[in-house]
């Protein structure tokens, strides 16, 4: 599927997992950004920032306690769609998972993982 | 030759995360409460797992689609959320139940404290897990789960009375809230949703494809098949020894009894040494179910194939759970009870693992060729049905018998 065709965004798009051009899993749609009347699609949104608003109006406000604000670039990440490169089973970006600031928290540098005995 | 290994490692890598404390733990006691009256609870229980292990493994072969994957598609974030949470709950119940299985077991052979022997198992489980690829951790448990084939031996040396035995296989009911909590513990000992999240992730792991299809349908329906003669031959080999006797078992080492009364020392050691390899299995299989859950919900990197360096969130979630189950099981908490518990609530998430896996097995914008044809969907839709119903009356039950003490 090439990105300039009409999709159902809430069956193909939300909630898809989101690969980088090296083929490394670097997050999920959390969200969509929608412009334009009839709308099209501006942005995928990314990050854990984002889940309080897909919760329940009841939990919304408990889960952003927990959660925190969102922080654009940090938990919040925007995804401008001429970054994406086609859609199939996954989303595929064009570029690595780093150029979007996607894919930090499997970043090996910051975990202990590169002093386990078997490394 | 190549093929029949290939179909060798799927047949062996199905018995290795079928059977599992759960099993082992009702079936026996099943068959020393009710003889062979419950068969048809296991042959219920093997059919349904075989029916979704097909599918979720013809929906990972097709779509590279795991079960969780599945669930934030179809259920959407806040009930893939709720999935998320139920499962991972009964997930890390699960591994406690199969390390303080392996404890006992271990404790059966080797003469140590029962907490010495938590821990030791769970450093095993990480050494094994660190040394090997997933194909060799899934070889390991599955050709030692093997040894659980002297319960078949067992069954056909005692010389039960083989048309009692057939009759167990009619469904049949009791007058009798205990009766009917065994129905629903046998049953859903043999599909524990960490089954077919392990499966699915597992078909992901081995790069599966269209063309691994025949595979996965020799593994559903041979080695699920294996697995369930296995399950109803402890149900057998229980019933013939402790049902006239009237003895129920309520620890783990009385399961490998029947063995020895049938091949003495050598038998017993083969029972102990099957059911070490198989609860090992299933201690691997759901505690990586859990953390599989977790990674493919939040869309991060995952897979033993992929390594820790390249999945660390992966790896130390993996870690974490499995410190978890260990602090669950040091708690003190008789590991048959968490067993008990674990299966019984499993019931209650079983519906919201598998509705998303017949959804998407069903939808041909996925699918294509490969989507349900009439007998998996009318299966599938049957089953979901016996589950739900199930899930309906599980903890009543569990709560009217006192957890299946009377």
């Amino acid at each position: 599927m090439s990105t300039g065709e009409p999709i159902f965004i809430a069956h193909r798009l939300l909630d898809e997992q989101i690969l980088d051009s090296e083929g490394r899993r670097c997050g999920r749609v959390d969200d969509v950004e929608l412009i334009d009347d009839p709308p099209r699609v501006s942005a995928v949104l990314v990050g854990e920032g984002l889940y309080p608003r897909r919760l329940p109006v009841r939990l919304r406000g408990i889960a952003r306690r927990l959660a925190g604000p969102e922080r654009w670039g940090a938990n919040a990440v925007r995804v401008p769609w001429q970054a994406v490169d086609r859609i199939d089973d996954v989303v595929h970006l064009r570029g690595k998972a780093e150029e979007h600031g996607l894919g930090h928290g499997d970043d090996p540098e910051d975990w202990m993982v590169r002093r386990l005995p078997w490394n | 030759m190549k093929i029949v290994f290939k179909i060798a490692l799927g047949i062996i890598a199905a018995v290795g995360g079928f059977l599992d404390i759960g099993d082992l733990v009702f079936n026996t006691q099943a068959g020393a409460l009710y003889g062979y009256d419950l068969l048809w609870a296991v042959l219920l229980g093997t059919l349904g797992i075989a029916v979704y292990a097909e599918m979720s493994g013809r929906v990972a072969a097709v779509s590279n689609r795991p079960v969780f994957d599945v669930i934030r598609m179809r259920m959407g974030f806040g009930m893939g959320l709720v999935a998320l949470i139920a499962s991972t709950v009964v997930n890390v119940l699960t591994v406690a139940a199969e390390l303080g299985g392996l404890a006992i077991i271990l404790q059966l052979l080797f003469d140590a404290e029962f907490s010495m022997f938590v821990v030791a198992a769970a450093f095993a489980l990480v050494a094994i897990v660190a040394l090997l690829p997933f194909g060799g951790i899934e070889r390991l448990f599955g050709y030692g789960g093997l040894l659980m084939l002297v319960f078949v031996a067992t069954a056909i040396h005692q010389g039960p009375d083989w048309g009692q035995v057939a009759h167990g296989f009619v469904p049949n009911l009791h007058d009798s809230k205990l009766y009917l909590y065994f129905v629903v513990g046998v049953f859903a000992a043999a599909l524990m949703p960490y089954e077919v999240h392990f499966y699915s992730s597992g078909g992901v792991e081995e790069g599966w494809d269209e063309s691994s299809l025949k595979e996965n349908r020799l593994n559903a329906i041979v080695g699920y098949g294996l697995g369930g003669i296995l399950a109803a031959a402890l149900v057998v080999a229980s019933g013939f020894l402790f049902h006239p006797l009237g003895i129920e078992p309520n620890d783990l080492g009385t399961v490998a009894l029947p063995a020895q009364d049938a091949y003495g020392e050598t038998g017993l050691l083969l029972a102990l040494g099957g059911m070490l390899f198989c609860v090992g299995g299933a201690a691997v299989d759901s505690s990586f179910a859990a953390s599989y859950n977790l990674a493919q919900f939040l869309g991060w990197e995952w897979g033993r194939y992929r390594g820790p360096e390249k999945a660390p969130r992966f790896t130390f979630s993996w870690l974490l759970f499995l410190s978890l189950a260990v602090l669950i099981v040091l708690s003190g908490i008789n590991p048959v009870e968490i067993t008990e518990y674990s299966v019984i609530f499993a019931v209650v998430a079983l519906p919201l693992t598998y509705l998303p896996i017949l959804m998407i097995a069903g939808d041909r914008s996925f699918m294509g060729e490969h989507a349900n044809g009439p007998i998996s969907a009318a299966l599938g839709w049957l089953y979901l049905a016996v589950i739900a119903v199930l899930a309906i009356a599980a903890i009543p039950l569990l709560l009217a018998t006192n957890g299946g003490g009377g």
